[in-house]
C-alpha cells in the first residue's frame, strides 16, 4: 500500500532554530491518533532555502507549502488538509523559486531531501530536447527580464552581490570577472563556456548539459549582454557526443524561437553561439589553453596577465565561465541575489554539484547548498559505507585535489575551507575510500593522469610529475628507498609554485595530502614493504591457512613452483620462491590462501 | 510591441498548451532517464518497450525523456507521474520489469513496491 | 613614463612602469637566469628558470611574463628561490644525454652555462631519458631531439620572425617533442634551411650538418687541387669564434689559415659577387626597358629562394635569374679557371666557406651543376672553419696575414658590403647608375637602406627617372613586403632580400653568441655589418664594374653582361614546389 501524502520538514540550520524538530514528533503522534501512520510518510530535507519563513512544510501531491509552522498547528493542518483534502490557507505561502521544482516532482525523498538542487533544478523533470518543456519551467524568463528591465550594468551588479563564484574549480568571483570583462573597450568580445570537463569520472556538466542544455545557453545570453559580447563559444569534450547532440539541437530550437540570433526577442542584443570540440586534451580545459585551442593553436597554456577578460580569444576581451556557473545565472537573475546569498557560507555563497562515487551505498549526482559537512554527504545522502567497511578517506576535486581523512569529516564544504584542509573544492569529484584502498596507490592512479596529460610546456610539471610517478612506482613495487618521502615532498612542493597553469600546479596535490594525512601508509610501504590495504601486489604476502584440503590446484598454477605438498594435506608456500603473483589465490576454491 | 518579458509569457503560455495538449495533466506521465549513464545501463530497450506498448495500442499514457536522475547506482530509472499523487521512481529497470510496470501499474494502477525508490 | 618603487632584495628601486621584472632588472644590473626568454620572440614562460619569489603571491612568478607595480617586492636570489631554480635545471637536465664531452656545444652551451650558475653537484631526480632518432635527411641542419630542452625558440623564431612555421611542438608531457609536422624529415618540410634555429637554440639540439669529416680525406689527397671561396660575412664574424670581440675583420688571417690548412688557392667570394653585379645590374637595366618583370627581385639568398618556390611560387618570374656570388664562383673555378691552369674539372674540389647553412642545400641542387658536376662539392660554415683551425692548431688570432689568389681574389668595396641587409642593393645601384647615366654615382653610400629596420626603402634618380627600391631581411618582413607587393606592383622597381635577420652576417653558421652575449643580437650584427662597411670604404676600387679582374674575366672569356655564354654558365631558372604540407596559396582562405 503506497503512501498517499508525503511531509516534507525542513531540517536546515534556520529552520532547526526555529523548533522545527518538534514538528517531526507532533505530526508522528497526529498521525498515530488518526490511524494514517501508513498513509503518510515524513520526511527530512536540508535547507529549503526559504529560511525568512521557516519552519517551512511541504505537502505533497499539490506541493503546498506551509510557512512558521509550530506544533500546535499540526492538528488543524492533518485534519484539515490530509484528511479533508482542504489545504490551511493561512499558513500557506506562495513560493514559485525555479529550485524548489522537484519537490513537486521527486520521489525518493532520503537522497534528495540534503539537496538543494538549483543548477540541476530542471535535470531530471523536463525533457532535455524539448524547449516546451523548458520554457513552461520558466525558461527565457531571466534572459527576457534582464533585456527588458535591466541596463548591463544592473545585470553584473546582481551577480556581483550573489556572491556566485566560478564553478569550474578555482572559485574566483564570477561577478568581478563579468565586471573586469565589461570595462574593456573593444569591437569584439566574446563569451565561453568551458565544457571540457576532464577530470577522469566527473560528470557535473555532463549531466547538466545532457539534462538542461538550455539553462547554459540562456546563461551564457545573459553573460554576453552583461559585457557586451555578441558571440559565444562552447568549448564541449568530443567525448560528450549526446551531450553535443542535445546541445546542437537546442542552440538550434532556440534559434528558431528568437532566444539566439539578431535582435534576441525584439531587443537591441544580438548573439550567436557556436560549439567547438576538444581532442581528448586535459590540459585543454586550463582557460589559456582553451583559448588556443579555439584559437587553431596548439592548446597549451600562456603566463598570465594578460587574463582573458583583457585579451582572450583572438586577442579580444573574453568572457570565460563553466558550465555550471552559467547554469546558476538564470536563477540568480530571477530568483534574485538577495535570496542566493543567504544558502551557503560567508565566503562561498549557493549549491556545488558533486558526483559522489567510490566506496558509498548511494552514488550519484548531487548538489548541496555549501556549508554542509562532509560527514552529512557521507553518510545522510551517500548511504554510507557499504559491507560494514570502515570509512578511510574522502578524495574530493578529481586529480587536482587531496585526500581528506576521519578527522575532516566535519568540515563544512566550502571553497576555502577544503583549501585549508589541504584539498581543493575542484570541479566537484567527490570520490569515498575505504580501509581496502591503498593511499599510495590511489595518490599514484591519479599522478599517472596528470603525468600523462601534462602538455610538455613547462619544465616542473612536464619532467618533474615523471620523476614523481617513478618514485611512487618504485614505492609501490616494494623498491622503496629511505628519502623517497623527502624527494616526494621537494619535488612536490616545487612543482606547486613552479609551474606555469593550473594543471602543474595542482598535480602533486593527491601525493603531498596522502603524504600529510596517510605518512604511515608510505613508511609501512618504504621501510617494511608492506601494503595495509593488501592492494600493491609486489608488496602482498601469500600463506595458506588450516583451511587448505590439500586439492593442489594452487601447486598447479604457481609459476615458480614455490607450493609444496601432498594431495590432501595442508600444503605450504616456500616465501623465498614466491614472487608474489596472486595465481594461486586466484586458483583456490576453499579461500585457504590468506594475503597478508 | 511587446517587450521581451511579455514575449516569453506568451510562449510560455503557449508552450504549456502544447503540452498540455498532449495529455500532460490528463494522463500518466513516464519518464525515462536518457542520459549516457543510463544509456549505458540499458535505458534505451526500456524505452523501446514503452514506445512499442504506445504503438501497439497503450492509451493514457505521456511518454517523455529526462535528462540525469542523479542516482547513479540505480539506473535505469522509470519514474511514472500521476497529477495529484506522490511521484513513484522506479530503479534498475529491465526490458521485463518495464512490461510489467505496463501491465501492473499504467494499465491496473498496481504500484509495485519492491521495485519503488524510497 | 611613470614610475614605480620596487624593492629587489630587500634594495628599494625606482623604476619605469609598463615593464616585466626581468626587463626592469636587467635594466639595474640583476640578471636573473633564464632559458626561454629571447627578446625579439614572444614571451613562452615555459622554462620556469627566471621565477623569482613576489610578496603576496604564494606561487612562484615567472619574471620574464609578470608586469612590475608599485610596491612590489621581489626576492631574486633567496635559498628557496635558489634551490626551486636549481631543482629545475636538474630536471631538465635528467632528461638530456650526458654526452657534453662528445657534444657540438661542449663549452658553449647555455645549459651547461646553466647548471653551473645554479651550482649543481648532485643528482637526486634520477630517472627514464627520453629517446628519439636523429633527423639527418637535410643537407643543412642536423635535429636531435634528445637534446632539446623544450624552450620553444626555435618554433617561435620560425613561425614570429621566419614566418616559415617548419617546426611545432608534437605529443604531450613526458613524450613532449619539437618537430616538423607528422615528424616528418627536414628535407621533406618546409624549412628553408636558413639554420636561424641553430642560433637560437641554447644547446645542440639544432646543428649544422658537418662536413668537415668528408673534407679531410680530400685535403689529403695530392691528386687534387684543392680550392677555397671564403664569403664577406665569414671574414666579419670568424674572429669571435677565437675570442675576439664582434666587428673584428680577420680576412688576411683567415686566407694564410686556409692556406696552411692545405688550400692550394684561396678565392674570394667578394670576387664573384662583383660578377653578380654586372649580370644583376645589366639584367635590371634590360627589365627597365620593358623585357622583362618589375620589380625584381634578388636571388642571392639561397634560404630565400627555397621560400620563393613553396610559398610564393606565383612571383617566380620577378626572380632575377642571376646565381648566387657562391654558385657563380663555383661554376667560374670549374670553367675559365680550370682551363687557366689546365687542370680537368673533375680534378677541382671547390669548397666554400660560408657564413649560411642554407648554401648546404644550395651546393646540392642540381639546377646548379656546370658540365655535369656540382658547382660547389662541399659547404663549410664559419663555425666548421674555425674548428678545423683549432683543431690544427694554427695560432689564428697572432699568424701574419696573407692575401687572396689571382685572378678570382680581387674585389671592389661594392663585392663586401654583400654580406649585410641592404649591401647588396647598395652595389648593384652603384653599378646600375653608372651603367645607365654614364656618370660617377657622387653618394656612393645608400644610407636610406642601411640599417637593422625590417624593411627599408629607398630611391634613387637615374637621368631624371626615380627608381624606387626596397630591402627586407629576415624571411617574416620578406612575407610583408611581398604582400604590399602584391597589392601595388608598381610600388617598387627593384626589391633584395636576404633571409637571415640582418643579412647574410646573420646566417645560420657564424659563430655562437658568447657567454655575455645572445643570438641575434642586434649590437653585434651591427659591429659585424660595420666591419664590412669598414673594409667598403678603405678600398679605392668601390664599384663593382671598376674591378679590373671583372674587366679582364669579361674580356677573355665572357664577352658581355647576359651574353649567351653568361647566361650558360652565371644565370639559371626557378621552380614552384609543392613540399609535404603547403596549402597553394589559391586555395588558401583569407
Amino acid at each position: 500500500m503506497s503512501r498517499k501524502y508525503s511531509i516534507t520538514i525542513c531540517d536546515g540550520p534556520t529552520c532547526l532554530h526555529k523548533k522545527s524538530k518538534e514538528l517531526g514528533a507532533a505530526i508522528e503522534q497526529c498521525l498515530k491518533e488518526h490511524g494514517l501512520t501508513d498513509k503518510v510518510r515524513i520526511n527530512l530535507s536540508g535547507c529549503l532555502g526559504m529560511c525568512a519563513k521557516g519552519p517551512i512544510m511541504i505537502i505533497n501531491p499539490g506541493y503546498t507549502i506551509y510557512g512558521g509552522v509550530t506544533a500546535g498547528d499540526v492538528a488543524e493542518i492533518i485534519e484539515k488538509h490530509i484528511i479533508k483534502n482542504k489545504p490551511v490557507s493561512r499558513l500557506a505561502i506562495e513560493e514559485d523559486h525555479l529550485y524548489n521544482r522537484f519537490f513537486r516532482v521527486f520521489g525518493d525523498v532520503n537522497f534528495f531531501g540534503k539537496q538543494l538542487r538549483i543548477v540541476l533544478r530542471n535535470c531530471g523533470i523536463i525533457d532535455p530536447e524539448s524547449i516546451d518543456d523548458y520554457l513552461s519551467v520558466r525558461g527565457y524568463e531571466a534572459l527576457a527580464r534582464v533585456l527588458t528591465e535591466m541596463k548591463p550594468s544592473d545585470v553584473i551588479d546582481e551577480v556581483k552581490k550573489a556572491g556566485l563564484r566560478g564553478r569550474g574549480g578555482a572559485g574566483f568571483p564570477t561577478g568581478t570577472k563579468w565586471f573586469l570583462t565589461a570595462r574593456e573597450t573593444s569591437d569584439e568580445k566574446f563569451v565561453i563556456c568551458n565544457a571540457d570537463e576532464g577530470d577522469p569520472g566527473a560528470f557535473m556538466d555532463r549531466s547538466t548539459i545532457e539534462g538542461d542544455p538550455h539553462s547554459v545557453i540562456e546563461g551564457m545570453c545573459v553573460g554576453g549582454y552583461a559585457v557586451g559580447a555578441k558571440k559565444g563559444f562552447i568549448y564541449i569534450r568530443a567525448e560528450y557526443p549526446l551531450a553535443i547532440k542535445r546541445l546542437e539541437k537546442a542552440i538550434a530550437d532556440a534559434k528558431n524561437e528568437g532566444f539566439l540570433g539578431d535582435k534576441i526577442m525584439g531587443s537591441d542584443f544580438s548573439f550567436d553561439i557556436e560549439i567547438r570540440l576538444g581532442a581528448g586534451a586535459f590540459v585543454c580545459g586550463e582557460e589559456t589553453a582553451l583559448i588556443h585551442s579555439i584559437e587553431g593553436h596548439r592548446g597549451m597554456p600562456r603566463p598570465r596577465p594578460p587574463y582573458p577578460s583583457v585579451q582572450g580569444v583572438f586577442n579580444k576581451p573574453t568572457l570565460i565561465n563553466n558550465v555550471e556557473t552559467w547554469a546558476n545565472i538564470p536563477v540568480v537573475i530571477l530568483d534574485g541575489a538577495e535570496w542566493f546569498k543567504s544558502i551557503g557560507t560567508e565566503k562561498s555563497k549557493g549549491t556545488k554539484v558533486f558526483a559522489l562515487a567510490g566506496k558509498i551505498k548511494n552514488t550519484g549526482l548531487i548538489e548541496v547548498p555549501m556549508g554542509i559537512t562532509l560527514r552529512s554527504i557521507i553518510y545522510d545522502i551517500g548511504g554510507g559505507i557499504p559491507n560494514n567497511k570502515k570509512f578511510k578517506a574522502l578524495q574530493t576535486g578529481g586529480p587536482s585535489g587531496g585526500c581528506l581523512s576521519e578527522e575532516y569529516l566535519d568540515t563544512k564544504i566550502d571553497y576555502d575551507s577544503l583549501a585549508q584542509a589541504g584539498s581543493i573544492m575542484g570541479s566537484g569529484g567527490m570520490i569515498v575510500l575505504d580501509e581496502d584502498t591503498c593511499m599510495v596507490n590511489i595518490a599514484k592512479f591519479f599522478l599517472e593522469f596528470t603525468e600523462n596529460e601534462s602538455c610538455g610546456k613547462c619544465a616542473p610539471c612536464r619532467e618533474g610529475t615523471k620523476r614523481m610517478l617513478e618514485i611512487l612506482t618504485r614505492i609501490t613495487e616494494g623498491k622503496g628507498e629511505d628519502d623517497d618521502i623527502k624527494k616526494l615532498e621537494r619535488l612536490g612542493k616545487l612543482i606547486q609554485k613552479a609551474s606555469l597553469c593550473g594543471l602543474g600546479q595542482s598535480a602533486p596535490n593527491p601525493v603531498l595530502s596522502t603524504l600529510k594525512n596517510f605518512r604511515s601508509e608510505y613508511e609501512e610501504h618504504i621501510k617494511e614493504k608492506k601494503c595495509r590495504a593488501k592492494v600493491c601486489s609486489a608488496l602482498l604476502g601469500y600463506e595458506i591457512s588450516e583451511k587448505c584440503i590439500g586439492c593442489t590446484a594452487c601447486k598447479k598454477v604457481c609459476p615458480t613452483g614455490a607450493i609444496s605438498g601432498i594431495q590432501k594435506s595442508r600444503h605450504v608456500i616456500d616465501q623465498s620462491k614466491c614472487i608474489r603473483c596472486g595465481a594461486c589465490f586466484e586458483a583456490c576454491k576453499f579461500n585457504a590462501i590468506k594475503r597478508t | 510591441m511587446l517587450t521581451p518579458l511579455e514575449i516569453v509569457k506568451k510562449k510560455r503560455a503557449e508552450a504549456i498548451n502544447r503540452i498540455v495538449g498532449k495529455g500532460y495533466l490528463s494522463t500518466k506521465r513516464v519518464y525515462v532517464g536518457m542520459a549516457t549513464c543510463e544509456i549505458a545501463a540499458g535505458s534505451k530497450d526500456v524505452m523501446e518497450v514503452f514506445q512499442t506498448a504506445i504503438k501497439n495500442g497503450l492509451t493514457d499514457v505521456y511518454l517523455s525523456q529526462k535528462g540525469c536522475a542523479g542516482r547513479c547506482n540505480l539506473e535505469p530509472t522509470v519514474e511514472v507521474v500521476e497529477e495529484g499523487c506522490i511521484p513513484v521512481k522506479y530503479g534498475r529497470v529491465s526490458r521485463d520489469m518495464a512490461h510489467q510496470i505496463i501491465e501492473r501499474h499504467l494499465k491496473k494502477g498496481e504500484i509495485i513496491e519492491e521495485w519503488v525508490i524510497r | 613614463m611613470k614610475k614605480v618603487k620596487i624593492t629587489i632584495n630587500d634594495k628599494p628601486y625606482e623604476v619605469d612602469d609598463g615593464q616585466t621584472i626581468m626587463q626592469a632588472a636587467d635594466k639595474l644590473g640583476f640578471h636573473i637566469p633564464r632559458l626561454c626568454y629571447h627578446p625579439k620572440l614572444s614571451i613562452e614562460g615555459a622554462c620556469r628558470v627566471c621565477i623569482v619569489q613576489v610578496e603576496g603571491m604564494r606561487n612562484y612568478v615567472a619574471s620574464c611574463a609578470y608586469p612590475v607595480s608599485d610596491g612590489m617586492k621581489i626576492q631574486t636570489n633567496t635559498e628557496e628561490i635558489r634551490q626551486a631554480r636549481r631543482d629545475i635545471v636538474e630536471l631538465i637536465l635528467d632528461n638530456h644525454p650526458e654526452d657534453c664531452h662528445t657534444c657540438e656545444r661542449d663549452g658553449i652551451c647555455e645549459l651547461q652555462r646553466l647548471a653551473h650558475l645554479t651550482g649543481m653537484r648532485h643528482r637526486h631526480f634520477e630517472g627514464e631519458k627520453k629517446h628519439y632518432d636523429k633527423d639527418l635527411s637535410s643537407p643543412s641542419v642536423v635535429r636531435d631531439p634528445n637534446k632539446c630542452v623544450l624552450c620553444g625558440r626555435c618554433v617561435r623564431l620560425c613561425s614570429e620572425v621566419q614566418n616559415v612555421h617548419a617546426l611545432g611542438h608534437a605529443h604531450r608531457g613526458f613524450r613532449t617533442a619539437v618537430m616538423p609536422a607528422y615528424n616528418m624529415p627536414f628535407s621533406e618540410s618546409v624549412c628553408t634551411a636558413c639554420g636561424q634555429c641553430i642560433n637560437v637554440c641554447p644547446t645542440a639540439a639544432f646543428v649544422e650538418k658537418n662536413f668537415t669529416q668528408e673534407l679531410y680525406p680530400k685535403m689529403s689527397d695530392k691528386s687534387l687541387i684543392k680550392i677555397a671561396q671564403v664569403a664577406p660575412s665569414v671574414r666579419a664574424a670568424i674572429g669571435e669564434a677565437f675570442g675576439l670581440e664582434p666587428g673584428r675583420t680577420m680576412e688576411l688571417q683567415t686566407v694564410a689559415a686556409l692556406r696552411r690548412l692545405g688550400f692550394d688557392y684561396v678565392f674570394d667570394t667578394q670576387f664573384s659577387a662583383d660578377l653578380t653585379i654586372m649580370e644583376e645590374a645589366s639584367e635590371f637595366l634590360e627589365r627597365l626597358q620593358g623585357k622583362g618583370k618589375l620589380p625584381m627581385i634578388t636571388s642571392c639568398s639561397s634560404a630565400w629562394m627555397k621560400c620563393v618556390e613553396q610559398f610564393h611560387p606565383d612571383l617566380l618570374e620577378n626572380i632575377s635569374t642571376c646565381k648566387s656570388p657562391m654558385s657563380m664562383m663555383g661554376a667560374i673555378i670549374r670553367t675559365y679557371f680550370a682551363e687557366k691552369i689546365k687542370k680537368r674539372p673533375e680534378e677541382i674540389v671547390s669548397v666554400a666557406v660560408m657564413c649560411c647553412t642554407a648554401k648546404k642545400y644550395e651546393a646540392a641542387r642540381p639546377e646548379l651543376m656546370v658540365n655535369g658536376l656540382p658547382a660547389v662539392d662541399m659547404v663549410i660554415t664559419t663555425r666548421e672553419i674555425a674548428w678545423m683551425i683549432k683543431s690544427a692548431g694554427i695560432d689564428f688570432v697572432n699568424i701574419k696575414g696573407e692575401h687572396f689568389d689571382e685572378p678570382l681574389g680581387l674585389s671592389s668595396g661594392a663585392g663586401t658590403i654583400f654580406g649585410t641587409t641592404g649591401g647588396v642593393m647598395e652595389a648593384a645601384l652603384r653599378t646600375a647608375y653608372e651603367l645607365y647615366t654614364g656618370e660617377t654615382l657622387m653618394d656612393i653610400e645608400i644610407q636610406d637602406i642601411r640599417g637593422l629596420k625590417g624593411i627599408k626603402v629607398g630611391k634613387i634618380v637615374m637621368d631624371g627617372k626615380e627608381i624606387r627600391v626596397a630591402v627586407a631581411h629576415g624571411l617574416g618582413n620578406a612575407s610583408k613586403l611581398l604582400d604590399e607587393v602584391r597589392r601595388d606592383p608598381e610600388k617598387y622597381h627593384f626589391i633584395e632580400i636576404m633571409g637571415c635577420p640582418g643579412g647574410c652576417i646573420g646566417g645560420g653558421g657564424q659563430p655562437y653568441a658568447g657567454s655575455n652575449s645572445i643570438p641575434l643580437d642586434e649590437e653585434c650584427l651591427k659591429k659585424r655589418a660595420e666591419a664590412l662597411y669598414g673594409l667598403d670604404r678603405n678600398k679605392t676600387i668601390r664599384r663593382s664594374h671598376q674591378n679590373p679582374d671583372v674587366q679582364r674575366i669579361y674580356k677573355e672569356f665572357l664577352g658581355r653582361p647576359l651574353s649567351a655564354t653568361a647566361h650558360r654558365i652565371l644565370h639559371t631558372h626557378y621552380q614552384a614546389k609543392k613540399p609535404c604540407g603547403i596549402i597553394p596559396r589559391e586555395l588558401q582562405v583569407r
